[in-house]
């Protein structure tokens, strides 16, 4: 799919009409010319919490060790949408097989650490850090990627999760933030005021909560310089009303503001950790994700050329139900990768099969791809920069070619 | 115990930053007054508090049992609306208006530890009886007592799945998988031994094995714990060193408490995150030694531990160093004890914990909430911490009253002078620790305006980088 910069100003434009906020125009055309250079790509990162199954979001239909390890949990051979005649989609991500069609969603089973934890803590540690089996790395690795990135503006890296997430953990600033909405200080009646004192305050501080407190006034003014950042969504996108969908809808927001964002980093609390009764929490969590994806790529249109999504979790889960309908910790997981720069229509990977001496310790999905080598094939992708150094003391392979 | 430093007002608000929610004003006079040895006892007996009671006795379900709550909501489901609410207030008042405040931090702390998330399914209806029942009575005992009572609760046993797991049996030939391994898993990795113990995957297979049968009666009527024997797999199982022979019952899972409560790795984890929540992020490895020798060779007794950790020169260097950043909890909490507010229903601050990053009793991974300060510092919960001060000081927040003018003239100062405000507040709440910045940026509240002087300058005050750390 082609840029085409006439229909990114006109979706900016008709985004604003219907919110009927004043703006200077030649301030949006800066910044959709800004945009248009090849620092314009934006790379997303979709965290699940809590070990997403993989076998149930991307079905091995074609392995029949999958209905013998699976039963009654196991997704019907006609209910999974099927992609490649071997593997089909969870019936709940039905909304994605169009993108998939269209070449712009891809999947990656049996991803994962080849130094494998089964700690919810541990794994998204090691995966946010990008360095698996050592806990004493002080940077999270889009931090280290941003910071390869040309200059050092708050809204560079953006979070929306409750909390600093450890994947962006380190000295170059980032938004943090919950609500764009409402990203401005209360002081009714001496708001003025309030922030010429507390500005002061902060900038006197040279520790973590003075610059912490310097970075939230610089986003606080990026956001309020902003305003078409609260346009409403485009395309006639709706976002679930979930985590996942506000997560989303705010990424697209500052993704069609143009504020030279490069990385999002996007938190997924949910009910993922499916140790009992996981059909319904799978058709929940799915549905969601589905719906909040497909909207995602509706709202960006035609900017969703120079964006590349990745869906991620800190492991799978084990091959076999357990004795709850559930699945306890496992090893591989699958990824979905989406945008215009992923190469789709494909499941890429090697899969490793489900025969008990293909699964590892005889009970999980093996991992046949190191989660680095996409992490740093997307991060060329996308920031443009040499992944080689970008993991302490690993040398990524050369990636599964997902992107392009 | 020996202070071992100079006690002062900076050494006083420290103690009362680190073993409660921060001081109210009038408490440092009151503590140096009594002496600091004699507050730490009074904190570690934590006697009755008939002040707090009245406080809380409005809220009625507070004490209902599961099976009370379960009738209420069989008859009307709205109930659990207000019960919850009851739930979430009376954390809000009790963290605000304890005069046991060490109690209240060490309830948190553990219910914490042992986490359990409110809005999964059957927590809903027993998480208020989890913390009443199981949590509260051991937060200053023992630590077996602690482990036992959330092993056994029906909150836990539902949040980590354990009233499903059940014996793998073979049918006919046919392996019909029935264990459960969430609750096994978390007992090593959380809460005993911790995640770099060098257990293996097969000793949280046969943790799990250990407790199979050990579920809940009926979860919607009576939700009691329940064994069932016919559930319990008999096999030999070995956790961690620990080997039981074949042929036990529900007392597999209470010989393995046994083990790991008293096992040396347990008290080192614990030690370690005790002393990160009391001294620091990174706490010094003395500390850590200091608090593990006395779980050790006092059974696990929490309150030897704490008087190990206060006992600490660790401890009270801390006073002079830049603190440790609050979570929201400690933040909101340690504001309104410094505005001298009256908590009369919570409902309002909790919603300023949501957008905090921290929803009471709502963390849904069982590791709990961060026990790191720095992890809650980002810009977002910045700025809600900046409009929580400043919220707080005018008055703002409903269910809560606060007067920053009056609260200023009684502590003897000017509540119409922008700089005595400040300097007030400083020595009340700060040991005169607020920094010349701070208190220069509080001094430039301009007369007149919409909001009286005392309520902008306490706002400043409040929203402080010094009011982020304890």
């Amino acid at each position: 799919m082609a840029w085409d910069i006439s229909r990114r100003v006109f979706l900016r434009g008709a985004g604003l009409a219907a919110v009927g906020v004043g703006f200077h125009p030649s301030s949006l055309l800066v910044r959709a010319a800004e945009a248009a250079t090849a620092g314009s790509r934006v790379l997303v990162q979709v965290f699940l919490r809590g070990g997403c199954d993989g076998l149930n979001l991307c079905v091995p239909f074609g392995d029949s060790e999958y209905y013998d390890l699976r039963g009654a949990i196991a997704i019907g051979r006609g209910e999974a949408v099927s992609l490649d005649g071997h593997f089909g989609l969870h019936p709940a991500l039905a909304p994605l097989k169009s993108l998939y069609d269209d070449g712009r969603l891809a999947l990656l089973p049996a991803v994962g650490s080849y130094a494998l934890s089964r700690s919810h803590f541990d794994a998204q540690d090691f995966m946010e850090s990008g360095t698996p089996g050592d806990k004493s790395t002080g940077t999270g690795w889009l931090e280290r990627s941003i910071s390869k990135v040309p200059g050092n503006a708050v809204t560079e890296g953006v979070a929306f999760s409750a909390q600093l997430p450890r994947s962006f953990l380190g000295p170059e600033p980032v938004l943090v933030a919950q609500a764009l909405s409402s990203f401005d200080l209360r002081a009714r009646g001496w708001r003025a005021e309030a922030e010429t004192l507390l500005r002061a305050m902060y900038d006197a501080r040279d520790d973590v909560l003075g610059q912490a407190g310097r970075e939230t006034f610089a986003a606080m003014n990026v956001l309020l310089r902003t305003p078409e950042i609260m346009a409403p969504p485009a395309g006639g996108a709706v976002y679930p009303n979930a985590a996942i969908g506000s997560g989303l809808r705010q990424a697209a927001q500052i993704i069609k503001a143009g504020i030279g964002t490069r990385a999002i980093f996007v938190n997924v609390p949910g009910s993922f950790d499916t140790h009992a009764n996981q059909l319904p929490a799978n058709s929940l969590e799915f549905t969601r994700l589905a719906d909040a994806l497909a909207a995602f790529a509706r709202d960006l249109g035609g900017l969703m050329d120079d964006v590349a999504l990745m869906v991620t979790t800190e492991f799978g889960r084990v091959a076999f139900v357990n004795g709850s309908a559930g699945t306890d910790h496992g090893s591989a997981h699958c990824m979905i990768l989406m945008g215009g720069r992923v190469r789709g229509g494909r499941v890429y990977g090697s899969w490793p099969g489900l025969g008990r001496s293909q699964l590892y310790q005889e009970r999980d999905v093996a991992v046949t791809t190191d989660f680095r080598d996409v992490f740093a094939e997307l991060a060329r992708a996308q920031l443009g920069i040499d992944g080689s150094s970008l993991f302490p003391g690993y040398t990524p392979g050369p990636g599964p070619g997902i992107f392009g | 115990m020996s202070v071992g430093v100079e006690v002062g007002p900076r050494v006083a608000v420290h103690l009362l930053n680190r073993i409660g929610y921060g001081p109210r004003p009038g408490d440092v006079e009151r503590i140096l007054g009594m002496g600091l040895e004699r507050y730490i006892q009074g904190q570690l007996d934590a006697p009755a508090d008939p002040e707090l009671d009245s406080r809380l006795r409005g809220l009625i379900t507070l004490d209902y049992p599961i099976s009370q709550v379960l009738t209420l909501y069989n008859a009307d489901q709205r109930s659990i609306g207000v019960i919850l609410d009851e739930l979430y207030s009376a954390k809000v008042i009790r963290a605000v208006h304890a005069q046991n405040q060490l109690q209240e931090v060490l309830v948190d702390f553990w219910f914490n530890h042992f986490n359990v998330y409110v809005q999964d399914g059957f927590a809903r209806f027993s998480t208020a009886a989890y913390e009443r029942e199981a949590i509260r009575p051991h937060a200053l005992g023992r630590f077996r007592d602690l482990l036992g009572a959330t092993a056994a609760h029906p909150a836990m046993l539902f949040f980590l799945d354990n009233y499903l797991s059940r014996a793998t049996i073979t049918v006919g030939g046919r392996v019909v998988r029935g264990l459960n391994e969430n609750y096994g898993r978390e007992l090593l990795e959380l809460h005993t031994v911790g995640v770099d113990a060098g257990y293996t995957q097969d000793h949280v297979i046969d943790a799990a094995r250990c407790f199979t049968g050990w579920g809940i009666d009926n979860l919607s009527a009576s939700g009691r714990f329940m064994y069932r024997p016919q559930l319990h797999d008999t096999g030999a199982k070995g956790v961690f060193g620990l080997n039981l022979p074949a042929g036990g019952g529900k007392d597999d899972g209470d010989k393995l408490l046994d083990y790991l409560a008293s096992h040396p790795k347990t008290a080192a984890f614990i030690a370690k995150k005790l002393a990160q929540r009391f001294v620091s992020d990174d706490p010094p490895a003395r500390v850590v030694d200091r608090a593990a020798a006395a779980f050790e060779s006092s059974g696990g007794d929490i309150r030897e531990v704490m008087r190990a950790i206060l006992g600490s020169a660790d401890f009270w260097a801390e006073a002079f160093g830049p603190g440790k950043p609050r979570t929201p909890l400690e933040f909101t909490a340690s504001a309104l004890r410094a505005a001298d507010a009256q908590v009369s229903n919570g409902r309002a601050v909790v919603a300023y914990l949501q957008n905090m990053g921290m929803p009471l009793y709502s963390c849904v991974p069982p590791t709990g909430y961060s026990n790191r300060g720095a992890d809650w510092i980002n810009p977002s919960s910045q700025l809600y911490r900046m409009n929580f001060g400043l919220d707080l000081a005018a008055g703002a927040i409903a269910g809560v009253s606060a007067d920053a003018r009056a609260m200023v003239r009684r502590m003897g100062g000017d509540s119409e002078d922008p700089r005595s405000v400040a300097s007030t507040i400083s020595a009340e709440i700060f040991g005169k620790g607020l920094s010349p910045s701070t208190l220069a940026a509080a001094s430039r509240v301009a007369p007149g305006g919409p909001m009286s002087v005392a309520a902008r300058a306490a706002g400043v005050c409040l929203a402080s980088r010094e009011m982020q750390a304890r």
